[in-house]
This record gives C-alpha cells, sequence and structure tokens, in this order.
C-alpha cells in the first residue's frame, strides 16, 4: 500500500528515513514530470536531463518545502522553473533569437526517434511553438493535462483570470493556423 | 469546453506524439536512488523477507511434526492389522492350545 503524503512528508523530515521516501516520490511523480517537461522542451535526451535536475534539486531542497502548497505543486513548480532556465541557457548558448531556438526544437523534434505522431499531431506541434513560452506553457496543461485553473495558479503564480485569456488566445490562435493551412 | 478547443480535439486529439526508450522510467529512477545513495530493493522489503523465511520455517516443522504423527499412527495400524492377520489364520483350537501351553510354562 502506497503511503499518503502526509506520511511521506513525515518520512522525508527524517534523515533514516529521508532515501527511501524520495525513491517512492521519484516513483510517483516522474512520469507526469517527464511529460510536462517534454511537451515544452520536445526531445527525449534534453527532457531527460532538465527532469534528472528537477528531482535533484528537489533532493537537495527538501527541507525548504514550507507546506504551504500541495507537495506535487511544488515539484511542478521546480520542474517548470528547471524547464524555462533551459530553453532560456539553450537560447544564451546559441546566441540566437527566439525565433531561431523554436525552429531548432521543431528540426530536433522531426529528427527526434522517439517522434511518433502524425501529420496532424506534427502539426499542431508546430503551431504550438509559434506561442510565447508562458502560453505555450499554459496551453499544454490545460489541453493535454486537463490541469485546473487553480493548480496552474499554484504551479505558475499566474492569476486565473490571467490564465484563462492566455488559455484562450492561445486555442484561438492555434485554430486559425488550423484553418488558414486548409 | 470552447468550440475552438472542440475542433481542435476533433482534429487532432490529445494524444502526445512522443515515445520513450524502453523501460526508460524503471532505468531513470533507479540512476536518481544511486545519485542520491538509496539501495533499492525490488519486491519486498527487508523485513518482510524475514518474516516471510521464519513463517516458511514454521510451516516446515508444524508440517513434520504432522507428517510424523501420522506415519506412527499408520505403524500402529499396520501392527494392528498384521496382528488381526495372524490371528485370523490360526484356528481357536490351535490359539487356545497355544495359551494353555503358554500359562503352563
Amino acid at each position: 500500500m502506497s503511503p499518503t503524503e502526509e506520511e511521506l512528508l513525515l518520512q522525508l523530515s527524517q534523515p533514516k528515513s529521508r532515501s527511501g521516501a524520495f525513491s517512492i516520490v521519484v516513483r510517483t511523480y516522474q512520469e507526469r514530470l517527464y511529460w510536462h517537461i517534454r511537451k515544452m522542451v520536445l526531445s527525449h535526451e534534453d527532457a531527460n536531463d532538465v527532469l534528472q535536475n528537477t528531482f535533484m534539486k528537489a533532493w537537495n531542497g527538501i527541507d525548504g518545502f514550507r507546506g504551504d502548497s500541495q507537495f506535487s505543486t511544488w515539484l511542478y513548480r521546480i520542474a517548470t522553473n528547471e524547464t524555462l532556465t533551459f530553453l532560456t541557457s539553450k537560447r544564451m548558448r546559441t546566441q540566437n533569437s527566439i525565433d531561431d531556438v523554436d525552429e531548432t526544437l521543431l528540426q530536433n523534434l522531426q529528427a527526434d526517434t522517439y517522434f511518433n505522431g502524425n501529420e496532424l499531431q506534427m502539426k499542431l506541434q508546430k503551431a504550438i511553438l509559434t506561442l510565447p513560452e508562458k502560453q505555450r506553457l499554459v496551453f499544454n496543461m490545460k489541453y493535454f493535462d486537463d490541469i485546473t485553473y487553480e493548480e496552474m495558479e499554484a504551479i505558475l503564480g499566474t492569476s486565473v483570470g490571467a490564465l484563462k485569456a492566455s488559455y484562450h488566445y492561445a486555442v484561438k490562435k492555434i485554430e486559425k493556423l488550423f484553418s488558414e493551412e486548409e | 469546453m470552447t468550440n475552438r478547443e472542440n475542433i481542435l480535439l476533433e482534429k487532432v486529439g490529445k494524444e502526445l506524439p512522443f515515445g520513450v526508450p524502453e523501460n526508460y522510467f524503471n532505468q531513470f529512477a533507479l540512476q536518481i536512488e544511486d545519485q542520491i545513495g538509496h539501495k533499492h530493493v525490488v519486491g519486498r522489503n527487508v523485513f518482510k523477507s524475514w518474516m516471510f523465511m521464519a513463517a516458511m520455517f514454521v510451516g516446515v516443522v508444524v508440517m513434520g511434526q504432522l507428517f510424523y504423527a501420522s506415519h506412527q499412527r499408520t505403524l500402529a495400524r499396520n501392527a494392528d492389522n498384521y496382528e488381526t492377520y495372524v490371528l485370523s489364520q490360526v484356528d481357536e483350537t490351535s490359539l487356545v492350545d497355544y495359551y494353555v501351553d503358554e500359562s503352563n510354562k
């Protein structure tokens, strides 16, 4: 029987049981966090790197978790920040514009061994890449994961109203791109 | 859900077009556990293993006792059966003669 979040937090707070409890954390949340990251960075290798960074940051910062949000929310926040940091540093490394980085991401996606989508799905990913990063995040979280606006607010620190507006415009833009190409 | 979102869902759906290498998540978890210095015990934990072994030992002892007791009863039954068999092969007159001779010794 898997422990509750309360039991897990108790075990995480004690040095003797910390690593065992964190192992459960990894196995419980790794898939959700992986896909959250992967939808943004697109490549499996990059998603793997960011996911590792996420969990190591969580491990090193366990004592800093104050319990003012759900533990899963805290993990999502770390994953989101690590993803945005990764994309920023990628841009700075190549000293390219945002458009160039997105073009690179798209090229990586098309060449990726682990991309197994059809033409329409590729079209959707291309359309999503035209969105600003934060809007892309909102779109992915709402469209693919069905995360509520209240949960998104806790993760992203943006108001529900702003998130709703962001999603509304994202869908409008993507749907328009689809219609134009028909 | 908005109309536009419905159109998108109808056209493309929600399935992600990405895959992962085989056994990726298990390997990833093992990697992280290695980095944090945790030894992952597959399946039951160590305490449960000891309990299982203890239960097995008790089971073997109990089964042994039961088997031994049953075997002893079988032996006794066989002995009774044999005596009954032997007596059935001897007629009454010979039997009486035997007991009389024995008592005269």
